[in-house]
């Protein structure tokens, strides 16, 4: 979600509130920020394993990012929209069957051992490729990794793999944990995915379940001068009511993520001292998408899934639901990411007369109770959003005559019963799209994937032509053919509809206006925090 | 006839009834009153009460009618409620009646049944029954049940002993009544009147489990209960709490109303038990 997706309203709410109170301040401090400092920031999970090297979430990224760095960051500005963390320049070879990473020197790990490209290779061979969920798709041909010196690593793939991919993919899947510490053991229960040890500008110190974690710095970064602040806590309050009056009560200081739940952001940017932020997501944009059981005979039927995207009303779910907060999809590719965004796909205007139209066509007339068939509608239990958007649905698809009963379950209950037991016929989910449609999009709509992957496709749905595009994108080293190609997968999804996109959204985050350097690079929430600091 | 007569003389029995009786005809003219899908989107969304007379107590997140889910959930609460008190206090009765006629190794083994059922709290093993199965009425009706059958069952087992050595049922026995016969017959007609005391609080316990369930998420979604209602409104409670604080004086309501009709219903049999 960029800026300029927002409603006036929100805009305006937020804006003023910014402008009034803190941004050219904070502005003209950027550069020059005060040193010291504790930070407390509202954290509402409690991940089990907190290596971002085999866990890519961001759940996982929210606290583990500061200790453990990538080789390279999302930046607003920049060469590629990144920003060098480990490795300071990045070359892919015109046959796609290499890069060359160079990395930084004089980097230490927290226990004192020097950072060499032995580090990146055994992370990129033993951790990425194998065990991590986003890094097994970017890095599946992966065959080896070269180091000629300690500050040179050659990835070599086995077949053509896109520089495109790679470089959009390196802030997520590229997270390098010490090879000392990992080697010989069970990666999967090293006691350093817990405790974690990297490269970062903050140390993990302390960790007391269900109260915080405790990060300190790092007085031998890499960036001299950096991490601004002494001490990173991560508050774990997991009732989203509770970060709200935290903030106000001083308790903590920023709460990203939406912590602070939209109905009450009106409210709370108006509170003097708090500043509303929408920015610093847009590397991580959600989607809300109603997924499709194409096993079903009436969703079988493209009529019957057309008149279901036409009886979505897109402005209502953006307005009330997101309160402004984010924009309406068009389809699998959000707007935020213009390198490969195609706005001329088939759109689905909300149209009820037009549903009502197509599902009589398709042969699904209306029953003496006004119902033509029932379906089974799942909302994943993840977010407010989703939980509320399952009840419009409910109400949206009573409008066409689809009786929608709805079944809520817990995350793990909703994942089982959508991904590995497909009982379900509607659902709704919250994919992230992460900057390349082959890191978390394609996945979602291409056949062939074994049923209990989550966030994949498990509707059942197959095409040809559509997965073969996926497959020849994938192959394709060129950036400009393979941007073509996700448009046609682009146009391909939207007319055919294996799920239906109905809007894109960023996070908010909220925080007292003492801190400085919020939401300065497209992941903030889940990038390093070296330059935060706390204006005393 | 003249049970309700003493129960109508207690102030707290005519007040509890009134109330209950009101609440039964709003849950069984509900259609009538409130046409319609009650979850259905019938205005703007957070609209406050009192201002728009087609929405009296103003609408919620989504843009439905405050009212009309009130006036719906009045059924399922009673529906859930009474529901889960019949299946408790029939289950009671059997295992109280079968423990206390029988004795012996019987009775010990179903009284460390109930035993066990009373340990767990009550509201943890509805949790868990609603968690694992899913959520629709019959299933909360159940597992409310599950928490609730124990204490009557106790109190029947009580009562049965207290009786089964009378003389009017050695007198039965005398006469070769059957001992299943003489334990419908006999003792259960005797045991009975405190047992359905109880079953008024666990009517209102019954009614708040299911909104606290539906609070938690646990509910039926498909219908609207007063629970549910005031979940959605604890998001928005700092900015319109009116969205909780309706369905919760909805709740306080019926269940002080059971309470009195309770409350009555003990002092009238105690009335009786006097003139006796």
């Amino acid at each position: 979600m960029t800026i300029a997706n927002l409603s006036r309203r929100t805009l305006l709410q937020a804006g003023a509130a910014l402008l009034a109170s803190t941004a050219l301040p904070t502005l003209a401090r950027a550069q020059d920020a005060p040193a010291g400092g504790r930070l407390i920031v509202a954290a509402d999970s409690e991940p089990k394993n907190l290596n971002p090297a085999i866990v890519a979430s961001n759940g996982v990224f929210f606290i583990a990012s500061k200790v453990v760095e990538p080789l390279a960051e999302a930046a607003f500005e920049g060469k590629d929209g990144l920003s060098p963390r480990l490795a300071t320049s990045w070359e892919g070879s015109a046959d796609g069957k290499s890069v060359t990473f160079k990395l930084r020197e004089g980097v230490k790990w927290h226990d004192g051992k020097p950072f060499t490209s032995a580090d990146v290779a055994y992370s990129a061979l033993n951790i990425w490729k194998p065990l991590q969920n986003l890094g097994r798709l970017v890095f599946a041909n992966l065959e080896a990794v070269v180091t000629p010196d300690a500050t040179t690593a050659v990835f070599r793939f086995s077949k053509p793999t896109p520089f495109q991919l790679i470089r959009n993919a390196l802030p997520v899947v590229s997270s390098v944990v010490p090879k000392h510490l990992y080697e010989g053991t069970d990666i999967a229960t090293n006691p350093a995915n817990v405790k974690l040890v990297g490269t970062g500008p903050f140390k993990f110190t302390e960790y007391k379940p269900g109260e915080y974690y405790r990060l300190t710095k790092n007085a031998d970064y890499w960036n001299k001068g950096e991490p601004k602040l002494d001490e990173v806590i991560f508050r774990v309050l997991p009732d989203r009511a509770g970060a709200g009056a935290a903030l106000e009560a001083e308790e903590i200081q920023l709460a990203a993520f939406s912590a602070v739940p939209l109905t009450d952001l009106a409210r709370i940017s108006k509170v003097p001292g708090i500043k509303v932020i929408s920015k610093g997501y847009e590397g991580m944009t959600y989607q809300l998408v109603v997924e499709i059981n194409h096993r079903s005979k009436e969703l079988a039927d493209l009529k019957v899934r057309q008149a279901i995207a036409h009886a979505i009303d897109k402005k209502f779910v953006v307005d009330t639901i997101f309160l402004g907060y984010a924009a309406a999809s068009t389809g699998p590719v959000p707007k935020n990411a213009p390198e490969f965004y195609d706005s001329g796909v088939p759109a689905y205007d909300f149209d009820v007369a037009k549903a009502n139209a197509l599902l009589d066509e398709a042969g699904y007339p209306k029953g003496a109770d006004g119902n033509r068939f029932s379906l089974k509608l799942r909302p994943a239990p993840y977010f407010n959003e989703t939980k509320q958007f399952g009840a419009y649905l409910r109400q949206a698809l009573a409008a066409i005559g689809i009786d929608a009963q709805l079944v809520n379950a817990d995350s793990a209950a909703h994942q089982k019963a959508v991904y590995t037991d497909h009982d379900f016929d509607l659902a709704v989910a919250p994919p992230v799209f992460r900057g390349d449609p082959a890191i978390s999009t394609t996945i979602l709509v291409k056949s062939g994937t074994p049923a209990g992957v989550p966030f994949s496709n498990q509707g059942g749905y197959a095409n040809k032509e559509l997965d073969d595009i996926i497959s020849k994108a994938a192959e394709t080293v060129d950036a400009k053919a393979r941007t073509d190609l996700y448009k046609q997968f682009q146009k391909l999804v939207a007319t055919d509809l294996p799920l239906i996109n109905v809007a894109e959204w960023g996070f908010i985050t909220v925080a007292r206006d003492s801190v400085l350097n919020v939401s300065n690079n497209p992941r903030w929430a889940v990038s390093n925090w070296a330059d935060t600091a706390l204006q005393s | 006839m003249r049970r309700i007569q003493n129960l109508m003389k207690t102030s707290e029995g005519a007040i509890g009834f009134g109330i209950l009786a009101t609440l039964m005809l709003v849950a069984l003219f509900a259609p009538i009153l409130s046409p319609g899908d009650p979850l259905r989107i019938a205005g703007s969304p957070l609209l406050a009460p009192f201002i728009d007379p087609a929405f009296p107590l103003g609408t919620d997140r989504l843009g439905r009618d405050v009212l009309a889910g009130i006036i719906h959930g009045t059924r399922t609460s009673l529906v859930v409620g009474i529901a889960a008190a019949i299946a408790a206090i029939a289950i009671g009765l059997c295992v109280g009646l079968t423990a206390g006629f029988a004795g012996g190794a019987v009775d010990e083994a179903l009284m460390r049944v109930v035993d066990a059922f009373q340990i767990v709290p009550s509201f943890l093993l509805a949790l868990a029954f609603v968690s694992v199965i899913g959520a629709s009425v019959p299933v909360v009706v159940l597992a409310i049940a599950l928490g609730a059958w124990a204490d009557p069952a106790r109190l029947t087992r009580a009562q049965v002993l207290s009786f089964r050595e009378r003389d009017y049922v050695a007198a039965a026995r005398v006469i070769g009544m059957h001992p299943v016969e003489i334990a419908w017959k006999e003792i259960l007609p005797n045991a009975l009147p405190p047992v359905l005391a109880l079953s008024a609080i666990i009517v209102a316990a019954a009614i708040l489990t299911e909104a606290a369930l539906s609070f938690l998420g646990l509910g039926d979604p498909n219908i609207v209960t007063w629970g549910s209602m005031i979940a959605e409104g604890r998001n928005v409670l700092r900015s319109s709490p009116s969205l909780s604080i309706f369905p919760g004086i909805a709740l306080v309501v019926t269940v002080i109303g059971v309470y009195l009709l309770s409350e009555g219903l003990t002092k009238a049999l105690a009335g009786r038990r006097s003139e006796a």
